[in-house]
């Protein structure tokens, strides 16, 4: 049987549809206690690969296991991993305490778990109307309750914030640290950075199929270095001050100020007094994680750039 | 309750939680009477011409007054036969009808193994071919019993017999449509093919082998196996209480039977149970290495 561990991992997992490689060559492990992310545009392979994870896909080559297993080798697989990913179906037909009943039952979990769960995700009111009617939001939490049916050890979710609004969005945000706190270990993609910043501790970021980034997502906001954006009186006045203390990383932008890195505002004023510059601006530039993540990112579908009109209007409606 | 069990539980809720099978039980029970209701009539119609003076030698072969003649087995044997369609149609939708509503993610995320999660289906619908089985048996023997004369009725033992065959067709023809169901993955697709072939393809196919010098081989196919299991058995009750009847005579019989393949009832129940075996394995092996995406 499995370890117990709670340990996602991911070793050289590659898949293959037809000619097209979904995932490649793709490593990473997620522990317990955390809340990790799993990010990357859309058409990265994240959906194949936690597809692959759930036994769902099968592999062209490598290997994924939950509790250093893979995902048939589990016994029970509801009490050990609860998911929730897109395109997951319910019965239209079907009331929201009917489509659990059914799980609760193949997991082996009494009736009243349902019931727990379906409260649990705020779907009480509407745990006895026809899953058909329901709204985005109410099929995500429904899915979410699914997950909770077997009170899994891991919990892997995939984009679980489309369809929620800004208050489901919040509520989802506290369960899932929660939810890591007591030990456990969930797994959440989402193709914004920004969607997740506040939720997760550690990171996995693919594009292409492959992992660009892994690790705690302090280490990807210190690997970017701080920028200070200065607008001198004159400019090559204070670029040569600041090379002769040995400040190499500068940097003029587009629109007349310097951008100058590995420093803080305080030196770079300092150097310009010195050097007789006076400054109309200053400014340290915010770690921009989105930007970093389109960075590491970027390329996979580049688009062009819309073309300059190839001639003025004439006339107009005047 | 062990793993399969719960499995067995969890396939069960899902057939009674939404309205398919009384909605298709529904017109399988009308069938069912109408056919009995048309048996009994069409019966009595050939009891009453038989029974005038031209066709006198008829029942002198045949030993008996005409009527003694036990007619209205042949009208329940076709009515099982038609009416079963529709348990096989439900069957069809329990693996392709889950794939298309993309609920079969969430069914193998809670079963130990695709395996697991199949077999359990195929037990839970092992018992719904049961009860529409006792279903179609209970309204073809009403509207027979109904509309025909106690002559021509079978006795408590015929009863019994036509029950079993009836059930265990109705099982046999729920299992083939699971496989089909399991084999297309598609909901209309498998229902299509399911109706096309056993109510046109074969039929024509009887007729090819028929020219071919060849209908023998009629009952190792699949619609005229299982139509041998319920049609055999109305003959072999019909002949029981018939007297002594020349061979070209019981051709005939079971050809009305629709049992031209001439095979023992439990014969032709094993060559069907053989086809759904097969239709199984094979959607087996590819729900086992279906990429569910």
């Amino acid at each position: 049987m499995h370890d117990g561990s709670g340990l996602i991992a991911v070793q050289n997992l590659t898949k293959q549809f037809g000619p097209v490689v979904a995932v490649q060559n793709l490593s990473f492990t997620v522990s317990p206690g955390s809340v990790t992310g799993f990010l990357g545009p859309n058409g990265a392979g994240k959906t194949t690969t936690l597809r692959m994870l759930l036994g769902l896909v099968r592999p062209t080559g490598g290997t994924a296991t939950i509790n250093g297993r893979p995902f048939h080798q589990l016994g029970q697989p509801g009490r050990v991993v609860g998911a929730v990913l897109e395109a997951q179906g319910f019965h239209p037909a079907r009331s929201a305490r009917d489509h659990l009943r059914v799980y609760a039952a193949a997991i082996g979990v009494p009736d009243a778990q349902a019931d727990q769960v379906i409260g649990l995700v705020g779907l009480g009111s509407a745990a006895d109307r026809k899953v058909g009617g329901f709204s985005l939001g109410m099929k995500q939490r429904l899915a979410l309750a699914t997950a909770l049916l077997g009170d899994p050890q891991v919990l892997v979710l995939d984009e679980p914030a489309n369809g929620l609004d800004p208050e489901g969005i919040a509520w989802l945000r506290t369960f899932l640290q929660s939810y890591a706190r007591m030990g456990r270990t969930v797994l959440i993609s989402s193709h914004l950075l920004a969607e997740v910043e506040q939720t997760v501790d550690q990171v996995v970021i693919i594009s292409r199929g492959q992992t660009m980034f892994y690790g705690p997502l302090e280490q990807l906001r210190q690997s970017q270095q701080k920028r200070v954006l200065v607008q001198p009186s004159d400019i090559n006045a204070l670029a040569t001050a600041l090379r002769a203390e040995g400040v190499q990383a500068i940097e003029q932008l587009p629109d007349g100020r310097l951008a100058v890195s590995g420093v803080d505002s305080r030196r770079v004023a300092d150097s310009a007094l010195k050097a007789g510059v006076s400054i109309y601006g200053i400014q340290e530039e915010q770690v921009d994680l989105e930007r970093l993540f389109f960075q590491l990112t970027s390329g996979q579908y580049a688009g062009y750039a819309p073309a300059p009109a190839p001639f003025k209007q004439q006339g107009g409606w005047a | 309750m062990g793993l399969m069990g719960n499995l067995v539980q969890a396939e069960l809720r899902k057939t009674t939680t939404t309205g398919l099978w009384w909605g298709l039980l529904i017109p399988t029970v009308v069938l069912a009477l109408g056919w009995g209701l048309a048996t009994g009539l069409l019966g009595q119609f050939f009891v009453d011409f038989a029974s005038s003076s031209d066709v006198d030698e008829v029942s002198d072969f045949l030993g008996v007054t005409p009527d003694q003649w036990k007619v209205s087995l042949f009208g329940i044997a076709r009515a099982i036969n038609i009416s079963t369609i529709f348990p096989m149609v439900f069957g069809a939708m329990a693996i392709s009808g889950e794939i298309n509503r993309r609920t079969i993610t969430t069914t193998f995320l809670t079963a130990p193994s695709r395996m697991h999660a199949m077999l359990a289906k195929m037990l839970v619908y092992v018992l719904w071919g049961a009860v529409y089985g006792l279903a179609i048996m209970l309204f073809v023997g009403i509207g027979v019993v109904v509309t025909s004369d106690a002559g021509q009725l079978p006795d408590a033992g015929g009863w019994a017999m036509l029950t079993l065959v009836c059930v265990l067709s109705s099982i046999l023809m729920t299992m083939f449509g699971v496989g089909v169901g399991a084999l297309v993955t598609n909901v209309a697709g498998s229902v299509v093919l399911l109706l096309l072939y056993f109510l046109v393809i074969e039929n024509v196919l009887h007729f090819v082998l028929v020219y071919l010098e060849v209908p023998a081989v009629a009952g190792f196919l699949p619609n005229g196996s299982i139509n041998g299991l319920t049609g055999s058995v109305a003959v072999d009750l019909f002949l029981s209480t018939a007297g002594v009847v020349p061979p070209e005579i019981e051709d005939v019989l079971r050809a009305i039977a629709g049992a031209g393949g001439a095979l023992d009832w439990w014969w032709s129940g094993l060559v069907f149970l053989g086809w759904a075996g097969i239709v199984f394995a094979g959607g087996w092996a590819v729900t086992q290495s279906k990429d569910i995406t």
